[in-house]
């Protein structure tokens, strides 16, 4: 099966290498672009939602630490994807914000995703807990080929 | 992420807000006259004897209904900041509850609750600190269990994590564990109270200090009595999280010097004096409620009704029946941010470590009020 364009998710841990390995493998095999990203979670601010005791200052203070780390996250996700894709010929990397779940689902049923290859615990590194199950509705919702890795 | 002024949240807040209205309107017309007067089992009012559901609760669970099973888990864009402003509303009837005492009872009230909450405050810190060492956990997420269920959950660990350098994941667990815990604690609580007897003060004293969260304080404290007056068990129970509101910075800084006490590297700069902390996680709303008991104090609204004294005026009783309104709205936006997928995610050492402090809280908070019942003033 010929492949145009491999999306994979990476994070920046372990729990993407895998998957960001065997994406890279098979747009070497297939010679086909390779399109890596990282989700900044969006759902910080609605997860603390009913935080309504808290002094102004000490919730965008939060607010604000939680997306230092999530940028972190970010470029250490960005270095992961640099290393492994060396020598692709046509590779990018990309940094979304919003709502992991329903950007995955956008992102995996988008026209121009050929594959999407995905490690099942995906953004937990610094994500909330709800994404445990993240890969689960990406499976329950994907109409485009989809492959998770454990 | 940041947060946009309430002026321009406003007109898109308006679709939620409508629902969040409709939806207590029904509840308080339809809903729990029906529930006070259907005949079940023989016996009329059955149902709110049975489970003590009254509209404070039955708002909750619409929230968590509208949520969780109506929309799926998210709430849609349209609906969405209608629900974030109910944080603003029970902020708002917070600061009206300040209606209900005089700078006296304050005093009265503040003295036990300074007794109590201190107590409790300091015994669950060190319990948290030498449980999560035994369990293993790591440094920063000991940091802001302790003061997660020392305090008043979501908003100590919101304030703590910063400090104590809590890795986001480590966050978000520390939170679905306590607001689970809560979530329990804020539907059993009125059961309990009911049993067991106790008076509206007893059970004030007790929830004020045995529950994690301030929004489900506030809820159990209303499901157990929803009258809004001096006495009332949301009149205590709301003076008992206050203090602890307010001990929120001491807290943070105790918890950090522990932090950085047990690390190699030094704090850096990292760590912030107490007066940083107070001015940057010191909750304003509180000085609007102190505010609002020296106004009542000087007689601005006319008579409080405390007993023994001359009625509530007709603008206190106006006051009170806006904060049972403002209440009833806010707590269903209140069920509307509870995200049951969330909280069933909360596990391993982080739970273990929630539930065992938060049932010896909660039940010895109980054996204390019992042991100090005749020192318990009322007001």
């Amino acid at each position: 099966m010929g492949f145009s364009n491999i999306v994979v998710a990476v994070d920046g841990s372990e729990a993407s290498q895998e998957a960001l390995n065997h994406a890279v493998e098979l747009a070497r095999q297939s010679k086909s672009a390779l399109t890596g990203f990282f989700i900044i979670d969006g759902g910080w601010p609605n997860f603390i939602g009913n935080d309504w005791q808290s002094a102004k200052g000490a919730r965008q203070g939060f607010l604000d630490y939680i997306r230092e780390e999530q940028e972190q996250q970010a470029e250490a996700a960005r270095q992961q994807f640099e290393a492994a894709a060396e020598g692709i010929a046509e590779s990018r990397f990309s940094i979304l914000a919003g709502d992991p779940t329903e950007l995955m689902i956008s992102k995996a049923n988008a026209v121009d995703t050929d594959l999407l290859i995905v490690g099942q615990r995906i953004f937990q590194v610094s994500g909330r807990p709800s994404l445990r199950s993240l890969s689960k509705r990406l499976a329950a919702k994907a109409t485009r080929p989809l492959m998770l890795f454990p | 992420m940041s947060d946009t002024g309430f002026i321009q949240k406003l007109p898109r807040a308006l679709p939620g807000l409508a629902l969040i209205v409709i939806t207590m309107v029904v509840i308080r017309n339809y809903i729990e006259p029906w529930m006070t007067n259907a005949v079940v089992f023989g016996t009329k009012g059955w149902l709110i004897k049975a489970t003590h559901l009254n509209y404070i609760l039955l708002g909750i669970i619409m929230g968590m209904l509208y949520r969780n099973v109506l929309f799926g888990g998210k709430l849609p864009d349209v609906l969405s900041d209608g629900f974030k402003l109910s944080r603003l509303m029970i902020k708002t009837g917070i600061i009206l509850l300040g209606s209900l005492y005089t700078l006296n009872a304050i005093v009265q009230l503040g003295s036990m609750a300074i007794f109590l909450i201190g107590g409790f405050v300091i015994l669950t810190i060190i319990m948290v600190l030498w449980l999560g060492t035994v369990f293993g956990l790591d440094r920063s997420m000991i940091g802001v269990m302790a003061n997660a269920l020392s305090i008043c959950g979501v908003s100590a660990a919101v304030a703590t994590s910063p400090a104590v350098e809590a890795k986001a994941s480590h966050v978000a667990y520390a939170i679905a564990t306590i607001l689970g815990f809560g979530i329990v604690t804020m539907f059993i609580s009125p059961f309990i109270g009911h049993a067991l007897g106790l008076t509206d003060l007893q059970y004030g004293a007790w929830i004020g200090t045995g529950i994690l969260n301030s929004g489900q304080v506030l809820a159990a404290a209303l499901a157990f009595n929803p009258n809004v007056a001096p006495g009332t068990a949301v009149s205590v129970a709301e003076i008992w999280n206050i203090m602890r509101v307010i001990s929120i910075p001491f807290a943070v800084f105790a918890v950090t010097i522990w932090y950085w006490a047990g690390k190699a590297e030094s704090a850096d700069g990292k760590r912030k004096s107490l007066g940083t902390l107070l001015v940057e996680k010191f909750p304003v709303f509180v000085i609007g409620f102190m505010g609002m008991v020296f106004l009542t104090s000087m007689g601005a609204f006319g008579s409080v009704g405390l007993k023994g004294g001359p009625p509530a005026s007709d603008t206190i009783q106006m006051l009170r029946l806006w904060m049972t309104w403002i209440f009833g709205f806010g707590l269903v936006g209140l069920g509307g941010y509870i995200d049951i997928r969330e909280l069933r995610q909360a596990g391993g050492a982080p739970l273990k470590l929630g539930l065992i402090v938060g049932v010896t809280k909660y039940v010895l908070a109980l054996l204390v009020v019992f042991a100090i019942k005749d020192y318990l003033v009322a007001i």
